[in-house]
């Protein structure tokens, strides 16, 4: 059997040095859970359209983006700032949302100099 | 990722110093004697008391058999149709949907599985081994190393980049090297401050066992070990040694990498997994250990409250019925990714608490392949596949059915960011995926393609994550709020152990907590 259903906006690395594309950013790391436009899944992944904490406190979110809280992962080691920036900002003005960009200094700060950790080719449990 | 535990004991000791620490060691059940071997003595037994145990998978299991045995009355309550949570086996007929996508339904044929769960159980865990014995489970050796294995690496430069390189090369190759270059450094005087003349010969002469060395001059001009480009056989056929790669090559191709992956404490040999699947560890626990008839299935727990005197459980069951389900205690072995959005009652440090840990999504898949072309054609029998590519991370070969005409092998086992992107794929996409990858080790791989099943474990209902990861902030201010009791209600489940992400992180996480109920209980 031969498949290639491949999206390729799903797979493809974004080119070198352009600058990221928040909203392919968003499809590869976070809408396999938030869903594509940031509808969610009751009981289990939040909303982010039309959702007050995401358009609120800047910081509260960069740290919920790079620390993760229960079922949200942590994105601190698979994430630039640049990168974390750009979906963000996005996240912040789609869906009807209308929030200012949080800047990739926001990020910076939070990890107080901690640098991003690749991670290794272990296999995990 | 995870703080040590020596490092959680110093932190614990500069709050209040020494007294505080051994309290605090004693408190979460790491005492001298540190990790437990066996379940805790339930003396006195807990006659007439009824604890309520929320979820059925090794921790809720394990509290249940244990208490059930000590004379307590003892009610599961598990949202699944099935016991075991997280320990569960993909086989024919076995069906998942994750939130937001298909249904699967397994189609493998009859006798072959994957653990899409776990998989594997190292030595030293003494629990999981302890139930294995105590039920009589059947295991066999998983295989966790595999020198006739393949690396590939796809980042790496040079002409042994993307390009199947067996582990034996690599690793003779590598030790070899590296050795030669610290001997002929050794000799030549440079490292005379550090060693005296003894200590130098000894050092010489580790190298060169070390790295397979040869003469005067310490060179490395291959080794037996590193395979043969025509084996020795019958007759006139002594065989043709093979030649090592270049250095550089083996440096630029990054393949080293992964030599060290296998080699930690969690994934040292001896590997066993049970005979049919994880699914017979939960399976010993509710047939042998009659955990079976106290298990409320496809029963989901609603909401939890307590009084000072009972607590009280609200659940509705597969038919819809609503009802409360009322004991003395209660065990809730609920993942924190899950339990947090149920109306938990919990008091607020431990909402807050709960916030410390986030959870790994995790990606797995079995390719079922109509032949062993890996043992027939490669002469690979189990391991793994190893890839820089994270978006795989591995392929690994079934330790079952050696020799037999199929197999279904796990063709991805990816985590984080990566798991969360491919899980954005549909089942068939992943399929693709994970076939495109491994037709760049086998060329047979995916002509030999028959069927296959996903799991992205932060995309699965009751679970949302493949387990929990605590940084070494929540380590040390969350954790131990979650150790302690709220009352009537004490937490368990791998979260809460430093063996997360394992079933033995589940099983001695119950062992804690049931000897701390019990030592409640009976001054109550
Ligand atoms: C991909 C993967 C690979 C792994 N590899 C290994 C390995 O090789 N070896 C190993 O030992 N461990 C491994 N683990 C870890 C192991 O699976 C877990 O640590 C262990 O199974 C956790 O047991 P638990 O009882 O704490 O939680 P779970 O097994 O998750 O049990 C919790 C139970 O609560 C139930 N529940 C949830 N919500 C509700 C509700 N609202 N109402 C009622 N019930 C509810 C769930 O259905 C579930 O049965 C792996 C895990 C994953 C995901
Ligand atoms: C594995 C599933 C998963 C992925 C992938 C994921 N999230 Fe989340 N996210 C969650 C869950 C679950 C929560 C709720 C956390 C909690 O409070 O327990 C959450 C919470 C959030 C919140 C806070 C919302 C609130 O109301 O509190 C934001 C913002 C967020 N996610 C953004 C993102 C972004 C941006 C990405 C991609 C970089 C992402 N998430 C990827 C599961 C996920």
């Amino acid at each position: 059997m031969r498949l290639s259903l491949l999206a390729p906006a799903l797979l493809l690395a974004a080119p070198a040095l352009a600058a990221p594309d928040g909203a392919s950013l968003f499809a590869n790391n976070c809408s396999a859970c938030h869903q594509a436009h940031g509808e969610g899944i009751e009981g289990a992944f939040p909303k982010l359209a039309g959702n007050a904490f995401v358009q609120g406190d800047p910081k509260a979110v960069a740290e919920t983006l790079l620390n993760g809280r229960g079922g949200m992962p942590s994105f601190k080691d698979q994430l630039k700032d640049d990168e974390l920036s750009a979906i963000i900002s996005t996240v912040r003005s789609s869906w009807g949302n209308t929030a200012p960009p949080i800047p990739p200094k926001t990020f910076t700060a939070i990890r107080n100099g901690a640098v991003p950790v690749p991670a290794k080719p272990t296999p995990g449990h | 990722m995870d703080m040590t535990r020596r490092s959680f004991l110093e932190g614990l000791g500069q709050i209040g110093g020494t007294s505080l620490l051994l309290a605090g060691m004693e408190a979460f059940g790491m005492g001298i004697a540190s990790a437990q071997t066996a379940p805790p003595p339930l003396q006195g037994g807990g006659k007439g008391k009824k604890v309520i145990i929320l979820g059925a998978g090794v921790a809720g299991l394990t509290s249940a058999y244990e208490l059930g045995r000590a004379g307590y009355d003892v009610t599961v309550i598990e949202a699944r149709s099935f016991a075991g949570g997280r320990s569960q086996t993909a086989r024919k007929g076995f069906q998942l949907t994750e939130l937001g996508g298909e249904t699967q339904t397994c189609q493998f044929d009859d006798g072959y599985y994957i653990n899409h769960g776990p998989w594997r159980i190292p030595f030293h865990h003494r629990s999981t081994l302890h139930y294995v014995k105590q039920f009589g489970i059947e295991v066999e050796l998983f295989n966790n190393d595999n020198d006739n294995s393949y690396i590939y690496t796809t980042q790496g430069k040079g002409p042994l980049a993307r390009k199947p390189l067996r582990k034996m090369e690599v690793a003779a190759d590598a030790r070899g090297n590296a050795a030669e270059i610290l001997a002929k450094v050794t000799q030549s005087g440079a490292l005379d401050k550090q060693f005296g003349a003894d200590d130098k010969a000894l050092f010489l002469e580790y190298l060169k066992t070390e790295g397979y060395l040869e003469g005067k001059d310490y060179a490395y001009r291959g080794t037996e070990g590193r395979g043969w480009i025509s084996k020795p056989g019958a007759g006139l056929h002594p065989g043709v040694p093979s030649k090592p790669y270049a250095f550089t090559d083996v440096l630029d191709s990054g393949a080293w990498r992964v030599l060290a992956s296998v080699s930690e404490w969690d994934q040292q040999r001896t590997m066993f997994q049970p005979k049919g699947g994880m699914y017979m560890i939960p399976t010993g626990f509710v047939t042998k250990g009659g955990v079976g008839d106290k298990i409320r299935f496809s029963t989901v727990v609603e909401k939890i409250r307590q009084n000072g005197r009972t607590v009280d459980v609200s659940v509705v069951d597969g038919t819809g019925q609503r009802s409360v389900v009322s004991g003395d205690y209660c065990i809730c072995t609920i993942p924190l990714s899950v339990l947090k959005s149920i109306d938990n009652g919990l008091s607020a440090p431990k909402q807050t608490a709960m916030n410390g840990a986030a959870y790994a999504p995790v990606g797995k898949i079995g390719l079922q392949m109509k032949r062993r072309f890996w043992e027939e054609n490669h002469w690979i029998y189990g391991g793994h596949i190893y890839t820089d590519d994270m978006d795989i991370v591995s392929v690994s070969l079934p330790s079952t059915g050696w020799l037999g005409p199929k197999g279904v092998l796990l063709g991805y086992y990816q985590f984080f960011a990566n798991a969360a992107k491919v899980s954005a794929l549909t089942h068939a996409q992943r399929t693709d995926f994970a076939l495109s990858f491994g037709e760049k080790v086998f060329p047979e791989y995916r002509d030999s393609f028959e069927t296959s099943f996903s799991v992205a474990w932060h995309r699965v209902k009751y679970n949302l994550g493949g387990w929990a990861m605590w940084s070494d902030e929540s380590r040390a201010r969350d954790y131990p709020v979650l150790l302690e009791p709220d009352d009537r209600i004490y937490l368990a489940g791998e979260h809460l152990s430093y063996i997360g992400g394992w079933q033995a992180g589940g099983i001695e996480s119950a062992w804690m907590q049931i000897a701390a109920l019990h030592k409640r209980a009976s001054v109550a």
